[in-house]
């Protein structure tokens, strides 16, 4: 019997493993096409192309957002805690941006003393510049080059943090599990409460007071191009035929219906953003995303407390 | 392997803990075919209340996500988190046991169902298992609420990273404690652990004579004694020299047998409510 233990203690560290295949097909990849799409976006930019500006900030949008839905690199080390903040101030920043910007186009002040802040080199910067400005006008490109730049530059600094903390990652398999499922709690959330309650209405902030234009990416139409981003990063930790990847592990540890349940809610949540476009946010398919993401992110809390276990580990001490 | 040791220094005791009265008492005998009533009663009916600690926990989590948003505490480790969440978790659960335990016994009505623990003349482990069905719902309810409730915090606090250290299955501590001893409660191995110790942690010797006559309203504790100091409740084991188990000899009539234990305390409150 004490044998028997041993090796089911054994057994359950070796399964409990997001591998190294997640590692490099997820992680890493989405990384390197973020930075592509920054790449190439530098490129629209540098010639002025507006068709392809509007279509490669599109491609920016979704590969930012894949790489934040699994944005782990904090709990490795806390060095890299703030830098998706450089990236992106949606939610996480109370200052108004747009009327600096507006400032810093209209002065005559040196553009790199007047872009002084973090926020003014963010995404959320560059859409306004990309997508409310004239990029013939040199001052204008050249912000918007900046922030572009800027944007890389945190980029591949997540990177090479992935790649210098992945044995990290892989060294213990528990932990890497419980910032990852942490990371898919926290994305599901903001998704839920932020990007579709706060925008339709039905999150307590802005109750009963629907309003398309706080959507994320309101200026340049990107909004459910990002929903879309997330929720297909979440397959790829939940349900990916191609690795071990959480589901497979929840599944291992006998947790097949509070999984299954999670990834049906995640189909739903998919198929619901699939059929919405930027304006259906304060009508019935808004509230339908709403409801979905909400039952994902139960699931989500749900599998956290199978997780814990906790139900017979006391229950033995009990009575007295 | 402390009660071989203790054992070993004390011969007297070795003979009352091995006779064959102690084991094959009507009372132990009793205890035995209650454990294998006790243990089907907890899965049919225990076992799916304390599922809804998991409920408690998710609702307790989503009541703070409405009213406070997303909250992450990043500034604290795994392991940190892992400690933490143990040792609150041991504390709490303990804190609750001790209060549940003090008002059985001095709630009327809820005395009635904690006699029945109270009844067994000699103890043996399986004394631990002698409590009425109500009183195994009861400490059901106080699992689900407090369990929930502190886990339905952390996880709103800290998210997956909330974990428990256990040993087999078992609460760090709550395996510390056994081994120091906790499991001799119900047995006639008289481990006391001196004055300094029994003021914070409850000797085996000290639920013993929370068992007898006499002493049986103060030692409420579970592993630890601190409650009982802090709540006016203690006795230390040097203060009590003459222990006699069981209830006064007129109450002791009423649970002679299986039947008795299940039955007896709802026709007692049955008369109660028809008075």
């Amino acid at each position: 019997m004490r044998y028997l233990v041993v090796i089911i203690f054994f057994i359950s560290i070796v399964v409990n493993a997001v591998g190294e295949k997640f590692f490099n097909q997820v992680i890493i990849v989405n990384i390197i096409l973020a930075i592509k799409s920054v790449d190439l976006l530098i490129d629209n930019i540098n010639q002025a192309n507006s068709t392809r500006i509007r279509m490669q900030f599109g491609n920016l949008v979704s590969s930012w957002k894949k790489v934040e839905t699994t944005y782990f690199l904090g709990d490795l080390n806390e060095d890299y805690l703030d830098t998706p903040r450089y990236i992106d101030i949606f939610h996480g920043n109370n200052e108004e941006i747009k009327p600096q910007l507006d400032l810093i186009i209209n002065s005559n002040d040196e553009l790199f003393n007047a872009m002084y802040k973090y926020s003014h080199k963010t995404i959320n910067a560059l859409e306004y510049v990309l997508f409310t400005k004239d990029l013939s006008h040199q001052r204008v490109k050249n912000m918007a080059l900046i922030i572009a730049k800027s944007i890389k530059s945190y980029l591949s600094e997540i990177l090479d943090g992935y790649k210098m903390y992945q044995s990290k990652f892989l060294e213990n398999e528990q932990y890497a599990s419980a910032i990852l499922l942490n990371t898919l709690i926290a994305g599901t959330y903001k998704l839920k409460e932020w990007r579709v309650g706060d925008v339709a209405g039905l999150s307590k902030k802005f109750k009963n007071k629907p309003n398309n234009y706080r959507a994320e990416y309101a200026t340049s139409g990107n909004s459910v191009n990002a929903i879309k981003a997330i929720l297909e990063t979440q397959a790829q930790i939940i349900n990916s035929p191609d690795y071990q990847d959480l589901g497979d592990i929840s599944r291992q540890f006998k947790a097949r219906k509070e999984i299954d349940q999670a990834i049906s809610a995640l189909n739903d949540s998919i198929a619901n953003a699939n059929n919405m476009s930027e304006f259906d946010f304060i009508n019935d398919k808004g509230k339908r995303l709403y409801q979905s993401t909400n039952r994902l992110m139960k699931a989500y809390y749900i599998s956290l407390m199978d997780k814990l276990g906790f139900v017979s580990k006391v229950l033995d001490a009990d009575g007295d | 392997m402390i009660t071989f040791v203790f054992l070993k220094f004390h011969p007297k005791q070795q003979r009352i803990v091995l006779s064959k009265k102690l084991w094959l008492h009507p009372s132990s005998l009793l205890d035995y075919s209650y454990f294998i009533f006790s243990v089907f009663f907890r899965v049919m009916i225990i076992l799916p209340v304390i599922i809804s600690t998991k409920e408690v926990a998710l609702f307790v989590n989503i009541v703070l996500l409405n009213q406070y948003g997303f909250v992450r505490i990043e500034t604290l480790s795994y392991t940190q988190v892992m400690v933490l969440f143990t040792l609150i978790l041991f504390i709490l659960n303990d804190f609750t046991r001790y209060w549940l335990h003090r008002l059985l016994h001095f709630v009327p009505w809820l005395w009635v169902f904690h006699k029945v623990h109270h009844s067994a003349k000699v103890l043996n482990p399986l004394t631990f298992y002698r409590v009425h069905p109500i009183e195994f719902l009861l400490f059901g309810f106080r699992y689900s609420l407090s369990i929930g409730f502190v886990t339905g915090v952390f996880v709103f606090l800290f998210g997956s990273l909330v974990s428990i250290y256990d040993i087999l299955g078992v609460n760090l501590f709550v395996f510390i404690f056994s081994l120091l001893g906790s499991n001799l409660r119900h047995s006639h191995i008289k481990l006391g652990f001196g004055n300094v110790v029994e003021l914070f942690l409850i000797s085996p010797l000290q639920h013993q004579i929370h068992h007898s006559k006499n002493y049986m309203n103060t030692n409420f504790g579970g592993f630890l004694s601190v409650w009982d100091y802090l709540f006016g409740t203690l006795i230390l084991s040097k203060n009590v020299t003459n222990i006699k188990f069981g209830l006064e000899k007129t109450q002791m009539k009423n649970f002679q047998s299986l039947k008795d234990l299940l039955f007896f305390p709802f026709i007692v409150t049955y008369k109660q409510i028809k008075k």
